[in-house]
């Protein structure tokens, strides 16, 4: 049998495209609600226990102290009140700043999905929350998502990279002057890890997080993800390095300490990572 | 192989470690086709289903099965400084899904796009440490053009005779009556008349065009005389192949010319963009070449084999220092012009057009593999009654007319046809219109066995 073409008759209207329904057939399967790990739950039972337990124990005690005299009743109340706010407020401020970590994460996701209106709400949320006098992208709302994303990259990411750069200059040139006159190794890497944490908090904080004593292990964990990335892009920190080093005290003890050189580039090398782990568009 | 070639390979090979120790490897994927494979449209499919998938729509399930659903993100690498043109898939999608559609141009020069593949490490601990980056290269350019490479191992005087050789015979012979005719009434000591270099040329190239347009054949060579590029037709061009019995001025300037256009086309093409392959997937319109005769399917098979040995082939020196491709999939394009049932038969046919081919791959350590695939599907099965019985045909909208249109492509055989298949005479497919389709590609697009063929070629290097 020979191949043939066999015509349809000629349609009224022009004939429909093919269509597969293929969208839907590949649409990307919802993620799982991620849950409670055992370890969590004991941990968060424990605290509830804690806390609860010493609220009704504090509690027990002022009503105690009010039955023997009122004004001892009052001074109870004030000062299990002041400490027990105190213990909620710092609390509320770690979750806090865990919490604001987390919204780097649904702005990256709603990127790499293509979800533009969540995208776009998530981007504004938090141009809301950068520090004070950093330059926001304006008009983002109107904007197609690519221009956005782009405008903002330009205006407030890449001048906060620019930053977080030259807190890595200043630590690396610490990092360095400290190699150079301290007495022991041991003492260089206790300084050094004090230094590093504090660098990675000042870069969070150009990105307007504010990390809390949970939320920097947390970030240090991304940081420590993302410094091997970095690190292919070493050519950059050299250059970096080398005009660190240029300055005339540098030249003068650069001969005596390899080590100096070495903490200097990990400073750079920490701040981009940092950078790196706390922006919310990838880099282009 | 020149010193400096040696040097290049070696520094190429110690930054390959290089990038493989900090998670940021390079792949170097050639798309080999002749014209009208589906080179263009296999790369814009490819290119759009990979985007997808690193947005997390099942696009690609068989390769998401072989990586382990680990690929995190797909991004096309931002343009830097190239000099080299840059393919641009947006446009071929949204020509692909405009009203009315377009299908790719004819491609008139090379071009290049890497797209990077983020994704989790293999180990048990993956998910803490970074991940690693793919950077896949990926190269565009005409098809006439491969056919220059088996060129670059020949001299003129082993071309020439070669090549008339070829041109004597069957239809070839009719379609260049008249450039035949003219190199037998010239005298062997002709002058190196510029006329005559351009009357040569200019029959010996109408005589490539009618035998590519209208006989279906592939095995025609110089690329650039059917496919001129972006430069037109230069002087440079003005040659054609002259008997050995030629010995005066115009074939001296005729093997002039055709040094000087290989070093063109040396510089200009092959030695930028196509040397060191990794990895290699072949595109064959198997079905066009079946539905053009039997002439038309063995010169196919003769210029696959022909691009293979330079392509797939390296000798020893180039295999130790991996810049011979490991992997070569052999694919035939456009399986969407078969019904289901016969795309096994296109797989196994393809395995035959491919022989020799694949005989120089195997030769040089390479694995092979053989698939069916369509980069865009634009068909579905359909049963066509033809004399009272029903057969397995497909159904489209076709592209000029705008009518929907039931096709019995005939049989597909599993070998290289018997005699009498081929009185069936020539056929060709319709072109059809892509199926309703996202501009932007966030879905991808419908294709057939992509993702078998992207597993077995990408699956152990992600
Ligand atoms: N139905 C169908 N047609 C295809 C497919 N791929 C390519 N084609 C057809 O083949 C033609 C040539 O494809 P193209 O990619 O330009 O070939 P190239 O010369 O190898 O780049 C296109 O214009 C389409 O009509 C496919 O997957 N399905
Ligand atoms: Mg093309």
């Amino acid at each position: 049998m020979k191949p043939r073409v066999i015509l349809e008759e000629e349609p009224v209207a022009p004939a429909q495209r093919l269509d597969f329904g293929w969208d839907i057939a590949v649409a990307a399967a919802v993620p799982p609600d991620r849950r409670w790990s055992s370890l969590g739950l004991a941990g968060v039972g424990l605290s509830v226990l804690l806390l609860g337990f010493s609220l009704i124990g504090a509690g027990n005690f002022v009503a105690a102290q009010f039955a023997q005299a009122v004004w001892l009743g009052w001074v109870t109340l004030t000062v299990a009140v002041a400490g027990f706010g105190l213990v909620f407020a710092g609390i509320g401020r770690e979750v806090r700043g865990y919490l604001a970590l987390g919204t780097v994460d649904t702005v990256r996701a709603a990127h790499a999905r293509g979800d533009v209106v969540a995208l776009r709400g998530a981007l504004q949320d938090w141009q809301a929350r950068l520090p004070e006098g950093r330059t926001r992208a304006q008009g983002i709302a109107e904007m197609p998502i690519d221009a956005a994303c782009a405008l903002v990259e330009a205006t407030s990411l890449a001048p906060i990279s620019r930053d977080a750069e030259a807190l890595g200059r200043a630590a690396a040139m610490q990092a360095f002057a400290m190699t150079a006159v301290s007495p022991s190794p041991a003492l260089d890497v206790l300084v050094f890890s004090w230094r590093g944490v504090r660098l990675v908090r000042q870069v969070a904080a150009l990105h307007g997080l504010r990390p809390g004593v949970v939320g920097t292990l947390s970030l240090l964990r991304r940081v420590a993800m993302d410094a091997a990335t970095v690190a292919a892009t070493d050519v950059a920190v050299d250059a970096v390095l080398r005009g660190v080093l240029s300055s005339r005290f540098a030249e003068h003890v650069a001969g005596e300490t390899a080590a100096g050189a070495v903490a200097a580039r990990r400073m750079i090398l920490l701040a981009r990572a940092a950078d790196e782990a706390c922006r919310v568009l990838p880099r282009r | 192989m020149d010193p400096f070639a040696l040097i290049r390979g070696v520094l190429d090979t110690t930054e390959g470690a290089a990038r493989a120790l900090v998670g940021r490897e390079r792949l170097r994927l050639a798309v080999t086709g002749l014209s009208r494979a589906g080179k263009t449209v296999f790369l814009t499919s490819l290119i759009a289903n990979l985007l997808a998938a690193g947005r997390g729509a099942r696009t690609l399930p068989a390769l998401d099965a072989a990586v382990g659903g680990r690929i995190r993100r797909v991004t096309i690498i931002p343009a830097g400084t190239e000099t080299i043109p840059r393919f641009d898939p947006e446009a071929h999608l949204g020509a692909l899904a405009a009203n009315p559609p377009h299908w790719p141009e004819r491609t008139e020069d090379f071009s290049t796009l890497s797209i990077a593949i983020d994704v989790e490490r293999r180990t048990s601990l993956g998910g803490l440490l970074p991940e690693r980056r793919v950077t896949l290269d990926l190269l565009d350019y005409p098809g006439e053009w491969l056919l220059d490479l088996p060129m670059l191992r020949q001299d003129y005087a082993a071309w020439s005779a070669a090549t008339l050789i070829r041109l004597r015979q069957g239809v070839r012979a009719t379609a260049a009556r008249e450039f035949l005719a003219f190199i037998d009434s010239l005298p062997a000591d002709a002058a190196a008349e510029d006329a005559l270099a351009k009357r040569g040329y200019a029959l010996y190239r109408d005589a490539l065009r009618d035998c590519r347009d209208n006989h279906g054949l592939r095995f025609l060579q110089p690329g650039r005389f059917l496919n001129p590029g972006p430069r037109g037709e230069a002087p440079l061009l003005w040659f054609f192949p002259l008997p050995a019995t030629a010995q005066g001025g115009l074939a001296a300037l005729c093997a002039r010319r055709y040094g000087a256009y290989l070093d063109d086309q040396r510089s200009n093409f092959l030695d930028p963009c196509f040397t060191r392959f990794h990895r290699q997937v072949v595109l064959v319109d198997v079905l066009g070449a079946l539905h053009a005769g039997q002439e038309a399917f063995e010169d196919t098979a003769e210029a696959l084999a022909a691009v293979a040995s330079v392509v797939s082939g390296g000798n020893w020196l180039e295999r130790m220092l991996g810049a011979a491709p490991t992997r070569v999939a052999f694919a035939a394009t456009k399986a969407d012009h078969v019904p289901s049932r016969a795309r096994d038969s296109l797989a196994a046919l393809v395995e035959h057009i491919a022989t020799g081919a694949r005989g120089r791959a195997e030769a040089s350590g390479a694995a092979t593999s053989f698939h069916a695939l369509a980069a865009i599907r634009c068909t579905e099965d359909a049963v066509a009654t033809l004399e009272g019985q029903n057969f397995a045909a497909i159904r489209g909208i076709l592209l000029n007319e705008g009518r929907g249109a039931t096709i019995y492509p005939g049989e597909v055989p599993m070998k290289p046809p018997e005699p009498a298949f081929w009185q069936s005479g020539f056929f060709r497919m319709p072109e059809f219109q892509p199926p309703r389709l996202d501009p932007a590609g966030t879905a991808g697009v419908p294709h057939l066995g992509m993702d078998g063929l992207l597993a077995w070629l990408l699956g152990d290097a992600l």
